[in-house]
């Protein structure tokens, strides 16, 4: 059997905001294909976690080996939290995400049509090109969702990094939105790491969990292997 | 607006008009999307306060009050993270201690106080030719950058964490702008003072942010308003002999009262 690509390796991994350590010694790797679900209570470190990855944060110690199965450096997508982005902004769904693109068409230049081919093509597999016109600031909490996943596949991305993907959503969007990336997944065999709160989300989609526990520690594995009544109860226990 | 152009002097002003609102109205968006309206204020009167230097001194005020004016910007741009503070403190102590200085300065200064005004808060109906030049070279080339950078100003000040992901060098474009915005603030308050250089700086964006749901019309909405209340303001002043630079900031306030009001409307219907 032919070795999944390795994408992302840690090795002894610290990461934290400014000197304050809140992961410790954490080693793990992702491969090509995997589907990742990160969680843990609330502070345990989710977001601080994702943005070493994105590169965001210095880890504190230890190394984070970025591998391109293309070459070159990894490319991540990034969908943040939705409510982060600035609703002020008069951008149509398609003007966001066209900046997607904005990475691969170089300084000083404007986005081509073939940008806006390659941008449509993505709304089109999020099922948003009807909306490719409409305000972002006047869709739905799942429809921007869709527009910032988009955005991400406009990158041309070999990572997808999620952050609170479904947070606030009903039932309804959260379904729709996850069975979107177990799609993009499966038919793709994309590479996506998404970190929530919801248990129920990750027992029912994630491939693969990571689990941080209140004691700054990663737990990653199966999810038969992580998911069960023990861990869980140790994991979560406040300190 | 023909009988304007005919005479020389009256010349120099609508061109001073015209630049100044090329120059500051597409900024205006980005200032009010990224809510630094009261930096431009701030960083407005530091301006003033380098010019009241450079009189007290003897130095060129302009060189003066472009290097001052450029590195506020760059300052509040660098300490607007800051963990322990708003933003807004810093913005508030910068044009405490801006105003200050400058009543400090000109009471010290050499010149006579009427002279020390006018260069202190310029005066659009004094222009010289070698300003008017100044102001076509500055604001012609601030135009471009923001033309041909668009999509990097964009994603620095939308999503900048996006921005970085991508291998989008944000601080950098943070700080470019941030300098552009001050050596705009230097140019054209030493040709029509703070409080147009101001309302400059943010009724055209407001304006046009209230008018549409496009970002790339919402700069060229600016510019619209921007050039017409200049050049209304020149004419009306002219006709009705009024101040030049208040009249321009009425068109502008009453261009912002209407398009608000018209977003209210289309907000409810």
């Amino acid at each position: 059997m032919a070795m999944a690509a390795e994408l992302l390796k840690a090795d002894n991994l610290t990461v934290g905001y400014g000197r304050r350590p809140v992961l410790h010694g954490i080693s793990f790797t992702i491969e090509r294909g995997d589907f990742l679900g990160v969680m843990g209570p609330n502070g345990s470190g989710k977001t601080t976690l994702l943005k070493t990855f994105l590169g965001l944060l210095k880890p504190l110690s230890g190394s984070i080996e970025k591998i391109s199965t293309e070459g070159g450096h990894l490319l991540f997508g990034y969908v943040p939290q939705r409510e982060s982005l600035d609703f002020h902004f008069p951008l149509t769904a398609l003007e966001v995400a066209l900046m997607g693109r904005f990475g691969r068409i170089g300084i000083f230049r404007r986005p081509q049509d073939e940008d806006i081919a390659y941008v449509m093509d993505c709304l089109r597999q999020t099922r948003m090109d009807s909306f490719a016109d409409k305000p972002y600031r006047a869709l739905s909490g799942g429809q921007k969702q869709r527009v910032l996943i988009s955005r991400a596949l406009a990158a041309e991305s070999e990572i997808l990094l999620l952050d609170e993907p479904t947070n606030g959503m009903d039932m309804v969007s959260e379904r729709a939105i996850m069975e979107l990336l177990s799609e993009l997944q499966r038919d793709k065999n994309a590479t996506i790491v998404f970190v929530t709160h919801l248990l129920s989300t990750i027992e029912r989609y994630a491939h693969r969990v990571a689990l941080i526990t209140t004691d700054g520690q990663l737990l990653i594995g199966e999810k038969s292997q992580i998911m069960t009544p023990e861990v869980m109860t140790k994991a979560y226990q406040p300190r | 607006m023909m009988e304007l152009w005919s005479v020389p002097f009256l010349r120099h002003i609508v061109l001073a008009g015209l630049f100044v609102a090329l120059g500051l109205s597409p900024l205006s968006v980005y200032v009010v999307l990224r809510r630094i309206v009261f930096a431009g204020a701030a960083v407005a009167e530091v301006a003033s306060a380098a010019v009241a230097l450079a009189v007290l001194f003897q130095l060129a005020p302009f060189p003066v009050a472009l290097v001052l004016t450029v590195i506020s910007f760059l300052v509040l741009s660098r300490l607007a993270d800051s963990p322990r503070l708003p933003p807004e403190t810093l913005v508030g102590m910068l044009y405490a201690g801006g105003s200050a200085a400058s009543v400090l300065l000109i009471t010290k200064a050499p010149r006579g106080e009427a002279d020390i005004l006018n260069i202190l808060f310029g005066n659009i109906l004094t222009v010289p030719v070698s300003l008017l030049w100044s102001m076509a070279i500055v604001f012609g080339l601030l135009s471009l950058l923001q033309y041909v950078a668009a999509k990097e100003f964009l994603i620095s000040a939308y999503d900048p964490d996006m921005g970085r992901t991508l291998g989008i060098r944000v601080g950098v474009w943070n700080m470019i702008f941030y300098g552009a915005m001050g050596l705009a603030v230097a140019v054209a308050i030493r040709a029509v003072g703070a409080l147009l250089t101001f309302t400059l700086l943010v009724a055209p964006g407001a304006s046009a942010l209230c008018l549409t749901e496009r970002l790339s019309r919402t700069f060229t909405i600016a510019l619209l308003i921007g050039i017409i209340s200049s050049l209304a303001g020149v004419a009306l002043s002219y006709q009705f002999d009024l101040p030049t630079g208040s009249t321009i900031v009425a068109l502008l306030v009453g261009f912002f009262v209407i398009s608000f009001g018209i977003g209210q409307i289309r907000k409810a219907t």
